[in-house]
């Protein structure tokens, strides 16, 4: 159990450009921070190097109070699951999970001891003896974890591990690791390129783009007040509906017609914004911005539709079965309190 | 606490562990090229430093002979091997099981060392006793040509030889180069109507194509290092006259004119150095 | 159909047949030989009027001038194979590892050099190598061909099991790091164990390459009690009435380890090698 601190990380690869531009981050002992964004973010390379994997640049990380810029991986009291779980195939399920201890020539009894028990925590008993080419997915990823908890380490690491597995047996994970977190309360760094899985694990998030943070804060911080349009758009799903506009007094004009604001959104007139509304933040009404139904997709408990307003097509998230047909006018009226206005060229929310 | 704008890199006080062992892994093969390699190369080319040396090398009939023959035993020798690889690869791939059966066979002679198995066709050979001549004799009553007399059959027999051995492995690396090839291809080809040509024609020999290059090339270097076939089958005679290159070298040296040895296989790097050159430039890719 | 059929077997056979001779003539010439007696060998005749295996006997027994120290060249042959066979594995697999995982700085020109003497004909090699054990002071040590062979040997070697651990993927490198692997338990419990068949292939590679190998030792060995089986075989032909049946029968003792072993390992083998040959 250890906090963990970034100081103005920096990364480059060899003479190339700079990859990590100045990041810094605090983390704190227990809690499960995940790292999301896209591909090439840089969110795997932080990872490697708090891991000892990559080569540090610039800047310093911390673990437990300690610059860990020069230690070994072995060193660092770190344990990492990888997305392609990484398992010895010539050695048993018991063999991979005490291969560490082994390292340290630790003794036959409590290799058992460790072993047994991260076994019983992910119910691998029944697999001890098999070799990982005879497990499934799932199991593959488990006795990764395994691996790790029997090292007993100051932070978990985990490098997008559910990426290989199917949808299905990602949401199980999902929890399973989720629970693994609450009983052992091990400092967690979690990778992830999907926000489903930062929204729902995640005790802070950190989304990164292009080498650098773009939002720190708790999943329904990052969702109710996204500091940027790139977070905007990134977390929630369906995505939130953004376009383009002008700020009037009191309302945004867009689309032909004119959007609500909160109080207080700090838009000069005439400032060209963006205007941004989450599906489930449109609500179908007697009146409000008219527009088209192009698609409606019934989910059962919820049903999507795809509006064409002013020549743009927004979601919208309705509870319950709906009336309307393709082709007919619908009124679609924003949650005024729960919109959000964003400088047209920079991106950054206005408040 | 944080560092300056300028990044720097992190600094590793010494040979890390993981540096070390690189090291120290890959240094018993180090020394050995170099002890072995390295100076022996630069030795011999030490050795082969006159011009007087080649000047003697090229007044030596024989050498002008040898070169004749080793120009013959290439050109003629890799081709008639590499294609008769190419159609035995085709040969190969069938599926049959007399066809498997055969295929470890034809690996033997490869397998086995070439010592008995030369020996075995240079006694074959024999005029007076040697099988093929007794047969001939026992059908046609004629005595048959002291084949390892005349050096034009004697340089035949000894690219027969080298052929004979060197056949079985080129024939593999083709068919693997053909098993590589996906199967659909040919099934679309044969809904489509090809032929079998055509089949040769338009999807196997363009897969094929760089393999058989590569491989033609590799053989050429190779075959210049074919000591055995020649030495062992008519050592060198009759009076010299079916030396090749390698057999060329160790002559000199059991002369004791060590510096006409290393001139002799120096002359030969010019066609040699290229051929390596184009392997390196293949493989390393 | 059923003609296409024949027809297309007939064609396979007017192939198979004729290869089957080409191949099986030297080596059954080979067997003639060494199972019959002096004359009925040399009468040209396809099985022998009487087979014996008193060649055998004799060859066995060193009842021969020539073959006067045959067990003696026959362990030789044997002893000098296996050191070979076990020097260029270990030089071999060291440097690949280090070459492979560890990415050791200069990798990649060792190996450009490793990959360049291997094209170079060894009778190229020959006079030079010859002349240098002279300054060594190694002539007619057995260590001179041992040491001859491994460095011709282990290019290849290195080849094949570099691209054999390329293959592994790199997180298993990592895990171990991360484990706590030293270079050395990284090497010794995760590289070996997965590399196994490629070390096999490779190994035996380097111990036929040995065991069969006849300028080399022609040269650098002399003395009738040092020389390997290989050149006891050249010997014989430096008289005109050697007994060329003994010669064979040996020559078929010689010629038995090597078509074993491919036969045991030829899956390994053509897997292993032509893996290295076959850039897919």
């Amino acid at each position: 159990m250890a906090a963990l601190s970034f100081r103005d990380v920096r990364k480059r690869f060899g003479s190339g450009a700079e990859v990590i531009h100045g990041v810094s981050i605090d983390i704190a002992d227990g809690e499960f921070v995940v790292l999301v964004g896209p591909s090439g973010c840089g969110k795997s390379t932080l990872l490697r190097m708090l891991a000892g994997l990559e080569e540090i640049t610039a800047g310093e990380i911390l673990i437990d109070g300690r610059v860990v810029n020069d230690l070994e991986s072995k060193d660092r009291d770190i344990a990492m699951v990888f997305q392609s779980y990484a398992l010895y195939p010539h050695m048993t399920v018991r063999e991979n999970m005490g291969f560490s201890l082994r390292l340290r020539r630790a003794d036959r009894g409590t290799i058992d001891a460790r072993v047994t028990q991260a076994a019983r925590i992910l119910n691998l008993d029944p697999m001890l003896e098999r070799f990982p080419r005879e497990l499934s997915g799932g199991q593959r990823q488990r006795v990764a974890m395994g691996r790790a908890i029997v090292r007993d380490p100051k932070v978990f690491l985990f490098d997008e591990p559910l990426s290989n597995l199917d949808a299905k047996l990602r949401v199980a994970m999902r929890a399973e690791i989720k629970q693994l977190h609450q009983r052992l309360q091990t400092t967690t760094v979690y990778v992830t390129h999907d926000q489903i899985e930062a929204m729902t694990m995640a005790d802070r998030i950190v989304v990164m783009h292009d080498g650098m943070i773009e939002q720190v804060g708790t999943p329904l911080e990052l969702f109710d007040r996204p500091s940027n349009l790139f977070v905007a758009q990134f977390i929630g799903s369906p995505a939130m509906n953004v376009f383009t506009g002008t700020a009037r007094d009191h309302a945004v004009e867009a689309l032909g017609a004119a959007w609500p604001v909160p109080d207080g959104a700090g838009a000069s007139t005439g400032q060209a914004v963006q205007y941004g509304v989450r599906p489930t933040d449109l609500r179908l009404a007697a009146s409000g911005v008219a527009g088209r139904v192009v698609v409606v997709e019934p989910t059962g408990a919820e049903t999507e539709l795809l509006v064409d307003v002013g020549g743009r097509q927004l979601t919208v998230v309705t509870h319950g079965r709906v009336s309307a047909r393709p082709g007919e006018v619908v009124y679609l009226v924003p949650d005024a309190a729960r919109v959000h206005v964003f400088d047209g060229a920079s991106g950054r929310r206005l408040q | 606490m944080s560092a300056a704008a300028l990044p720097a890199p992190a600094a590793r006080k010494g040979l890390n562990r993981w540096q070390f062992w690189g090291r120290a892994l890959i240094a018993p093969y180090v020394v050995v090229f170099a002890v072995f390699v390295l100076y022996p190369v630069c030795y011999g080319l030490w050795l082969a430093r006159h011009p007087a040396s080649y000047v003697k090398l090229i007044d030596d009939p024989i050498f002008f002979r040898t070169a004749i023959n080793t120009i013959v035993f290439i050109v003629v020798g890799i081709n008639l091997k590499m294609l008769a690889a190419l159609a035995l690869s085709g040969f190969f791939v069938q599926a049959r099981w007399w066809i498997r059966i055969l295929a470890v066979l034809f690996i033997l002679p490869w397998a086995v060392p070439s010592i008995p198995t030369i020996l075995s066709v240079r006694f074959m050979l024999n005029p007076e006793w040697g099988v093929i001549n007794t047969t001939i004799f026992r059908l046609t009553g004629l005595d048959g040509p002291n084949w390892l007399n005349d050096p034009t059959l004697a340089l035949g027999f000894s690219m027969l030889m080298h052929v004979w051995k060197s056949l079985p492995f080129w024939t593999l690396i083709l068919v693997a180069g053909r098993l590589a090839i996906p199967g659909e291809q040919y099934e679309a080809a044969s809904v489509d109507g090809a032929t079998r040509w055509q089949k040769f024609r338009f999807i196997t020999w363009p897969s094929l194509r760089g393999l058989y290059l590569t491989s033609t090339i590799l053989s050429m270097i190779w075959t210049l290092g074919d000591f055995n076939s020649v030495y062992l089958l008519t050592g060198g005679g009759p009076a010299d006259l079916t030396h090749v290159l390698a057999t060329l070298g160790i002559r000199y040296l059991r002369l004791d004119q060590v510096d006409l040895a290393m001139a002799s296989i120096v002359v030969a790097l010019p066609l040699v150095l290229p051929l390596v050159y184009f392997m390196m430039k293949r493989l390393s890719k | 159909m059923k003609r296409k059929a024949i027809a297309a077997e007939a064609r396979l056979l007017l192939i198979g047949i004729p290869v089957f001779l080409w191949t099986a003539i030297p080596i059954y010439h080979l067997l003639l030989f060494a199972i019959s007696g002096r004359d009925s060998a040399t009468s040209g005749r396809l099985w022998p009027t009487h087979p014996t295996l008193q060649n055998f006997s004799i060859v066995f027994h060193q009842q021969h001038f020539y073959l006067n120290h045959f067990w003696v060249q026959l362990g030789n042959s044997l002893v000098i194979a296996l050191t070979v066979g076990a020097l260029t594995l270990l030089v071999a697999t060291a440097a690949a590892f280090a070459i492979s995982r560890l990415k050791v700085r200069g990798g990649r020109l060792v190996m450009n050099l490793a990959l360049f003497t291997y094209f170079i004909p060894a009778a190229f090699l020959a006079v030079p190598m010859y002349k240098t054990m002279g300054n060594y002071g190694l002539l007619n040590n057995q260590w001179a061909l041992i040491l001859a062979m491994v460095t011709i040997a282990a290019p290849y070697c290195i080849w094949v099991l570099k691209q054999a651990s390329d293959k592994l993927p790199w997180e298993l490198d990592e895990a171990a790091r991360i484990d706590g692997a030293s270079p050395l338990q990284l090497f010794r419990l995760v590289y070996l164990p997965l590399m196994v068949p490629s070390l096999v292939a490779v190994g035996t590679y380097a111990l036929l390459l040995a065991w069969n190998e006849y300028l080399y030792a022609f040269l650098l060995l002399s003395r009738d009690d040092s020389v390997t089986l290989a050149v006891a075989l050249g010997n014989f032909l430096a008289a005109d009435d050697s007994p060329w049946e003994l010669l064979m029968a040996t020559g078929l003792v010689y010629a038995l380890p090597p078509a074993a072993i491919y036969y045991a390992f030829r899956r390994y083998m053509v897997s292993g090698l032509t893996a290295g040959a076959v850039k897919s």
